[in-house]
């Protein structure tokens, strides 16, 4: 039942928003308070772990979005998800770069995490709905791309199940981002010009590489020409490489190279004998595909003809899809096995799946 | 802004900063170079030392310099070897926890007012114990310790070792930044054998500290270079900050009884004033401490409502707050969970004006009426 049905009743729907300490949930917080809902916020302690070199800034974010609830006067609780986060989402990208691939965690932490357990622990609480700080909208149960094209995150969210999504508040979806700071500070929120937090969630910034470090045994590997065979340097350990990937080669001045100031790409990679593949020819086959296998597709309603994104933010591309293999019309750069790859209908996120 | 958190940290006084400026801008001359405008830089630091080491009954040659009262700390023990044994109060501050964590520890027991439970340290003490450190006033309580009588069981010990011709050394390191505006330390009488002190917490500049050493405790250098502070801590010296501090600590020595009366009134003020309380630290306590507990409230919840109207106060340690850490210092006087969530503590300063507690008192009600209100709304 819709929330103001519930209110001309006289009942007030309750709802738990996921409070990360940034400014997106706190103003999420902050409206769904003013439009009159019974609001509780939770902090999901997902990781606390420092790593080497980089303090892990949970009790931070935590106090940022515990000072934001004393501030609008609602109920605050942490909800502790550090196992669970650590089966279903670390293992899994663990494991994935292991076989070589370049998993997305922030997926599967939607899946698993926010828009199951947190959901399921919600609802057991008696929560008409669960509310977050993501870009992206709702229509019953379709997930819809935001209004702010610049910071859609349908990406992240398109694995979460129609039963989530009909029960999922994204307030800002409907907003452009500096609006939803504007709002921040007219309400005197502190964070609202707070950094914003990149990449993954819980690496934070210490990068991947750091992360994986501490996690899987790697050994320095050889770096060669694909063409040649040629051993051009020395790599740190060939699961921290993406195909296409052109930076942190160290290949500037390799021995007996013309500087022509073309870049290698990554085109290869040979886990067994821990070799990394390179070419300077951006026609290599290897980087360039006019189809992509997906695994593990899940999607919302059946087409044909959908629009398609590789990467967060990248531009979406025409495509058919026959529910395994997207077709494209033109070639396109190949993304890393293991991203996701996103389908939409217009403006709905119909669903995706992983890139084989 | 009502600022009662003087524990965490003390804004530097006019005086000590203008003490400081010429140091920072016409007098920045290395104190190591040779020729005489830099002598006297030198010269000028070593009297500075020398009134810090006057402050609390020792001589020049006795302090060693350090970056505050953490360095302090973890050089002290330096003077012990490493198949030692120490023991240190169960209420201890992290920087003497974790450097002493890196030996054979125990920790001593203190009673519910935080004080030390001398027939534990008594039944502890073993024959390789080479150090019992003992802060002279806790920063989460403010409660004061017995440093002579500890240090009088030690001097029977020491004399008991040096019949049985037991070659252990025992020294007893004692952490006093937090009580320098309010006690009138002199080691001869504490009969310490290590001493911390810290400038940031008497209005003077953070980043220094000082630790006495007594004539017969030999300490390790922490950083090796040029031999400066006695080739203990090598490093060009921090002179506008020795400076600072020197006079920073005079200073705070010349108004421990007006300090004493001032925060007593104060104290009283809050503890009238203030509704629906349990007062933690009824004895013992430096009068600058008040720990309240609002039991069955979220004290996390109150410092961000109160720092809301600009008043601002802390549950412990800045530190542990800072890591969602409970509190050990009030685990350790048996506190439990419900009541440690619901501790404040106010350590009031020379920022404070009576006005302000009247004012602070009132916001304090105003804030718990209001977190009441929701719970049970």
């Amino acid at each position: 039942m819709k929330w103001w049905k519930l209110r001309k009743r006289g009942l007030v729907a309750k709802v738990f928003v996921g409070m990360s300490g940034g400014v997106d949930s706190s103003v999420v917080a902050l409206l769904l308070k003013e439009q009159g809902y019974d609001v509780t916020g939770v902090y999901m302690k997902n990781w606390s772990k420092d790593l080497p070199g980089m303090k892990c800034p949970w009790a931070e974010d935590l106090a940022d979005a515990k000072r934001v609830a004393v501030k609008l006067g609602i109920d605050f609780e942490v909800w502790d998800f550090e196992k669970e986060y650590h089966e279903k989402v670390v293992e899994y990208m663990l494991d994935e770069f292991k076989k070589g691939n370049t998993p997305n965690p922030d997926v599967m932490c939607n899946q698993e995490i926010k828009f199951k357990l947190f959901f399921e622990k919600a609802m057991e609480r008696g929560a008409n709905f669960i509310a977050t700080g993501h870009y992206a909208r709702t229509d019953g149960a379709k997930l819809l791309r935001a209004v702010d094209e610049n910071k859609d995150q349908t990406y992240f969210l398109y694995r979460i199940s129609e039963d989530a999504i009909k029960h999922t508040l994204f307030p800002v979806g409907g907003m452009k981002k500096p609006e939803v700071k504007k709002l921040a500070e007219e309400h005197g929120l502190h964070n609202a010009y707070k950094k914003e937090s990149m990449g993954v969630c819980f690496v934070g910034e210490v990068g991947m590489k750091d992360f994986l470090k501490e996690y899987i045994n790697i050994e320095p590997g050889e770096i060669r020409e694909v063409e040649t065979e040629k051993v051009l340097g020395v790599h740190e350990g060939a699961v921290f490489y993406t195909i296409g990937q052109r930076h942190g080669l160290y290949l500037s001045g390799v021995a007996g190279e013309v500087n022509d100031g073309m870049p290698y790409y990554v085109v290869a990679k040979d886990l067994k004998k821990n070799i990394v593949y390179v070419s300077k020819n951006l026609n290599d086959s290897h980087i360039w595909t006019k189809e992509l296998k997906l695994k593990d597709v899940i999607m919302r309603s059946e087409a044909k003809n959908v629009l398609v994104r590789l990467r967060h933010r990248a531009p979406l591309i025409s495509a058919t899809f026959d529910g395994k293999t997207i077709h494209f019309e033109n070639e396109i750069k190949r993304p890393a096995a293991g991203q996701s790859a996103v389908i939409y209908d217009g403006e709905v996120c119909l669903g995706g799946g992983i890139i084989e | 802004m009502i600022y009662l958190d003087h524990a965490a940290a003390t804004p530097v006084s006019a005086k000590v900063l203008e003490a400081m400026k010429p140091y920072f801008l016409d007098e920045f001359f290395n104190p190591s170079s040779a020729y005489l405008p830099a002598k006297k830089v030198n010269a000028d630091y070593e009297a500075a030392k020398g009134e810090i080491a006057h402050a609390i009954g020792a001589k020049g040659n006795d302090i060693i310099i350090t970056a505050g009262a953490t360095e302090a700390n973890n050089l002290a023990f330096t003077a012990i070897s490493s198949n030692a044994k120490v023991l240190y109060l169960k209420t201890e501050h992290d920087s003497v926890r974790n450097p002493a964590r890196q030996f054979d520890y125990e920790e001593i027991e203190v009673d519910k007012n935080g004080r030390i439970v001398l027939d534990d340290l008594k039944k502890k003490i073993s024959e390789n114990t080479e150090m019992i450190s003992v802060a002279l006033a806790n920063n989460e309580l403010g409660t004061i310790q017995p440093l002579a009588e500890i240090a009088s069981l030690i001097r029977e010990i020491r004399i008991e070792r040096m019949q049985k011709k037991n070659p252990h050394p025992l020294f007893l390191h004692s952490d006093a930044s937090q009580a320098m505006n309010l006690l009138d330390i002199n080691v001869a009488r504490l009969g310490v054998d290590l001493l911390t002190l810290n400038a940031a917490k008497v209005y003077g500049p953070k980043g220094v500290g000082a630790l006495y050493v007594a004539h017969d405790v030999r300490l390790k250098p922490v950083t090796l270079g040029g031999g400066q502070e006695n080739g203990l801590r090598s490093g060009t010296q921090n002179v506008p900050g020795v400076i600072g501090f020197a006079v920073a600590l005079k200073n705070a020595k010349e108004h421990l009884n007006g300090n004493r009366k001032k925060y007593a009134e104060m104290r009283k003020v809050l503890l009238n004033e203030v509704k629906d309380y349990e007062l933690i630290n009824k004895k013992y306590s430096l009068d600058n401490f008040v720990v309240l507990c609002f039991d069955g409230l979220d004290a996390e919840r109150l410092i961000y409502a109160l720092e809301d109207r600009g008043v601002y106060v802390s549950t412990g340690a800045a530190c542990a707050a800072s890591k969602g850490v409970r509190s050990h210092v009030l685990m350790a006087i048996g506190l439990t969970e419900s009541e440690i969530a619901g501790s404040l503590r106010i350590t009031l300063g020379e920022t404070n004006t009576l006005e302000q507690i009247h004012e602070a008192a009132k916001i304090i009600n105003e804030v718990v009426e209001a977190e009441k209100a929701r719970i049970s709304g």
